[in-house]
């Protein structure tokens, strides 16, 4: 196959738009494992609740600055009351890894088929003007496009700075690696656990409302659809990593959209599955992550 | 009276085959803790195989439907073959998902290959056929027979039964036999089988072969009862349905699991189809999967041992001295995990 620039620059440019999205979506989930050690598989209907919500705002006139913004905090407060009131009651109740691997995908399935109850089986697009065409270096982006990447950077360097220069962050790291020692040398993990549910529940927001503007049309099943890839990145940054998710992002989100620009679209999540299966026969830990014990449940 | 008798026969054809799935999926989940989130997956492929050693040659029909081989085997080959294959694709994947992930890893790994699975299947034309899958699948042993007739149906209500018959003697032997102790063991302490000697990912190699090919003996009766297979049939999802009947039924006890079949994919997948639409369409489905996932949800909050639970285990000389309840601080089995 012959590599041609016509099909390989415009492909790179796709693949750092799906990568922003990708990158917010990874780094929520990622967030929310590695503080506690929850693989949530109803994220990705947590998202697609965000874009649902979003659009019943924008068929309404609101801008999309708007459905931003509430999809976040839609995400955001969801995701904490997921967690306070779900997930945690059933950690504490004794129920093991797996068994809240069977809470959470039995959650998404409702998120998911409520939607489906409530705005059918039909797909559904936000009313906006994508913005006129910029080109970068061969790439073609449009306005919405240039705003989904910009929105990434810039959560991604929030998330960075919080994590790393504040007391929260720090805090955060510690109730990750050690719940138990973080708690005894006096940081408040409960508030700390809820904080980084607000955090990653609104980046699960924000990926769901950008991912729907960046796609034609969406559906109930959309955000579900999208979690092999964002399980994918979170997976091969090593789960728990912000940073690797970032990375694994920006690699898996570029890699994918060339491949279907020489192979085929459809083939997108089985290259993130190929990528998936290399990572955990050569390093399971992921790329960043450190040996993936079984530690206890925070 | 007719259409009753019919939609019965369908009903039975229907547990059996579902009978068979929990059966398979509890000895991977509830006996050995073998997380098998593709489980739907080796069903299918079960289903796929019977179908194509069945069709004969793809041209058939003006061929407007590929697939690979285009056999004519005879019955009941076909089952033993969707058995065989879904078996031997199991070995490559237990390879690679078995190996030392957390548990939670590897049904995460599981349910993201059913994901893919069904992608690849929809978008390989050539050899599944694509979305459309296989139809026209011929019926087994129609000779005098009508293959519609009600005399048929019962007829493969009674292969099923013997189909299920035959596959207890093998699930039996294997959870009541010393094989069946390791497998527990090992879900129930790892690092402590371990210590005895026990080779854990073998036995969960083991494991996970043997009920996959369960799995694809199951799909090979399913889909030579309805005729018919397309990859939308089997989704990811599809492995929540068995898992829910596991856990509502009671996990690690045939019995249990056979209730649970019964009342989980019976009553709420199956039976529902008959019923009336209302609201627009799709609704129901809907709904259907919202009270599946609450099921779950709900026995693993207040039920999480099901309704026929695991029967607690004990060595016979300690059961004997201290009757049915054990006494303080005698060391016991510990109580299966979910």
């Amino acid at each position: 196959m012959i590599v041609s620039a016509s099909v390989l620059v415009p492909s790179i440019g796709f693949g750092l738009v799906t990568a922003s999205i990708l990158a917010l979506a990874a780094v929520g989930f990622t967030l929310q494992f590695g503080v506690t050690n929850i693989l949530n598989l109803a994220y990705g209907d947590v998202m697609a609740a965000a874009a649902f919500i979003g659009y019943v705002l924008n068929k309404h006139g609101a801008s999309i600055a708007i459905s931003l913004v509430v999809g976040a905090v839609f995400g955001a407060v969801a995701s904490l009351l997921l967690n306070r009131c779900l997930y945690m009651p059933f950690l504490r109740r004794g129920t093991k890894l797996f068994g809240m691997v069977i809470v959470t995908l039995s959650v998404g399935i409702i998120i998911q088929n409520a939607l489906l109850a409530i705005f059918g089986a039909t797909f559904f697009t936000y009313k906006f003007s994508v913005g006129s065409q910029v080109h970068v270096a061969g790439m073609v982006f449009n306005g919405s496009q240039i705003l989904i990447m910009g929105l990434a950077v810039a959560a991604m360097l929030l998330v960075q700075v919080v994590l790393t220069q504040t007391r929260l962050g720090k805090a955060m790291r510690a109730t990750a690696a050690n719940a138990g020692l973080a708690q005894a040398s006096g940081i408040a993990t409960d508030r700390v656990v809820d904080v980084a549910w607000l955090l990653s529940g609104a980046l699960c927001g924000l990926a769901g409302v950008v991912l729907v503007l960046n796609t034609s049309a969406f559906q109930s099943t959309t955000g579900n659809d999208f979690l092999v890839i964002i399980v994918a990145a979170a997976m091969l940054g090593g789960v728990g990593r912000a940073t690797g998710a970032m990375v694994a992002a920006l690699v898996l989100g570029v890699v994918t959209e060339v491949a279907a620009g020489y192979i085929s679209p459809s083939f997108k999540e089985v290259i993130a599955f190929g990528v998936l299966v290399v990572v955990l026969l050569i390093r399971p830990q992921g790329i960043f992550g450190q040996a993936a014990v079984e530690r206890d449940l925070a | 009276m007719n259409a009753t008798s019919y939609y019965l026969t369908t009903l039975l054809v229907y547990l059996g085959v579902d009978i068979l799935a929990v059966w398979a999926l509890n000895l991977q989940y509830g006996v050995s803790g073998v997380y098998n989130f593709a489980f739907i997956v080796f069903q299918a492929v079960g289903a796929y195989t019977a179908g194509v050693v069945t069709l004969g040659s793809p041209s058939q029909n003006g061929g407007f439907q590929h697939y690979i081989l285009g056999w004519h085997l005879p019955y009941p080959l076909p089952v033993i073959a969707g058995g065989l294959v879904a078996g031997a694709l199991s070995v490559p994947v237990g390879l690679v998902a078995l190996r030392k992930l957390r548990t939670d890893y590897q049904a995460m790994v599981m349910l993201v290959l059913s994901v893919i699975a069904t992608l690849v299947v929809e978008n390989v034309t050539g050899l599944f056929n694509g979305p459309a899958g296989l139809s026209l699948i011929p019926q087994p042993l129609t000779n005098g027979v009508a293959s519609s007739s009600l005399n048929y149906q019962w007829l493969y209500v009674g292969i099923t039964a013997a189909i299920c018959g035959v596959v207890y003697i093998f699930v039996h032997r294997v959870t009541s036999s010393p094989l069946g102790r390791a497998l527990r063991a090992t879900r129930d302490n790892e690092a402590a089988a371990e210590a005895l000697g026990k080779d854990v990912f073998r036995l969960r190699l083991f494991i996970f072969v043997f009920g996959n090919a369960i799995a694809g003996v199951s799909g090979a009766v399913l889909v030579q009862f309805i005729g018919a297979w397309s990859p939308g049939s089997w989704l990811y999802v599809e492995t929540l349905v068995v898992l829910t009947a596991i856990i509502v039924g009671g996990t690690g006890n045939n019995a249990g699991v056979m209730l649970g079949a019964l009342l989980v994919p019976l009553a709420f997948n199956e039976a529902t189809r008959y019923l009336p639409t209302i609201g627009r369409p799709g609704l129901i489905d809907a709904l259907q999967w919202i009270v599946i996932g609450l099921l779950g949800l709900v026995f693993l909050w207040f039920w999480p041992r099901g309704i026929i639970p695991e029967r607690r285990r004990r060595f016979a000389r300690q059961a004997a001295r201290t009757g049915d309840a054990p006494r303080a601080g005698e060391p016991q089995l510990a109580d299966p995990v979910v």
